[in-house]
């Protein structure tokens, strides 16, 4: 073999080397040419392969989308007023969000705004809980929205977000923990009022609807 | 072993070889350290040092690097 022989094979060698450089880059790692495993084979039949290709940054892991945090477990002291449930409904989201540890029946009333919106003899003026969603909004930038929601619509949401919910013929608003198995997980603080403590089934929710819902959103 | 004297072209694609291989072996370090595109040192820019002719030819989808 002569010395011209020699570069030959060591130009093609280094065009092989080269293209498996540009395979790598483009994501094609085995199978027929163009590959990395057939450039490979190419340059010594002999080689046992095992390829495990990399993940391409195509197939990247998506980082989770924000959404909403909070505690299901925060505790909810009982009410010691009998017009102050929305109130304690607020200072529960403020407190499972982290966004006021220190929130509480009072001041959420205050910040709900006493007279007028919020009183002893009407409870939260609006039921739609528009000035709940303006204490999220202007005090703790929290985002949410609201909805006369089915049943099927909160237990659904409750998965991925908290809020608060008030019922038309209970009377009553209570935060919204999560799911229990088919049921809803509240935040009660009148347990045992209208026979509801801390979990309200599909047949209670019905019963004591139409229900208006305030939901976190991201 | 006889050494047999070599031509000036054959010098030239000696060095020309050795001038790829060091470029090789920059490219493969800078996969190993993850650095798949983008301006030297990554593995795309020593690939078109090698080979100019490869700019713009290729649809990059790199590895993803954590």
């Amino acid at each position: 073999m002569s010395l011209d022989d020699d570069l030959n094979q060591l130009d093609q060698q280094q065009a092989l080397l080269t293209d498996v450089l540009a395979q790598m880059l483009q994501n094609r790692w085995v199978g027929d040419l163009p590959t990395v495993e057939a450039d490979l084979l190419a340059l010594d039949p002999a080689l046992q392969l095992a390829p495990r290709p990399p993940t391409p940054i195509s197939q990247a892991p998506q980082p989770p989308a924000p959404g909403v945090q909070w505690n299901p477990s925060e505790p909810m002291p009982r009410q010691s007023a009998s017009w102050t449930c929305s109130a304690c409904s607020l200072a529960w989201v403020e407190r499972s969000t982290g966004k006021n540890p220190g929130a509480d029946e009072w001041s959420a009333v205050a910040e709900i705004g006493q007279p007028e919106n919020i009183n002893p003899t009407y409870g939260l003026m609006d039921g739609s809980g528009s000035q709940l969603q303006r204490v999220l909004k202007d005090s703790y930038a929290l985002n949410s929205m609201h909805g006369w929601l089915n049943y099927d619509e909160v237990w659904t949401a409750v998965a991925h977000t908290t809020g608060m919910m008030s019922g038309g013929a209970w009377y009553h608003w209570v935060a919204l923990r999560g799911q229990s198995g088919g049921d809803l997980w509240i935040a009660n603080s009148a347990p045992g009022y209208k026979g509801v403590y801390d979990v309200l089934s599909r047949e209670a929710f019905n019963a004591l609807g139409p229900f208006s819902v305030v939901l976190l959103v991201p | 072993m006889t050494e047999i004297p070599s031509t000036d072209e054959q010098d030239a694609r000696i060095t020309q070889l050795q001038q790829q291989q060091a470029l090789l072996t920059q490219a493969l370090a800078a996969a190993l350290n993850g650095q798949w595109v983008g301006a030297p040192p990554s593995v795309e820019a020593f690939l078109y040092a090698i080979d100019p002719s490869l700019q713009g030819t290729l649809t990059l989808d790199p590895p993803y690097v954590p």
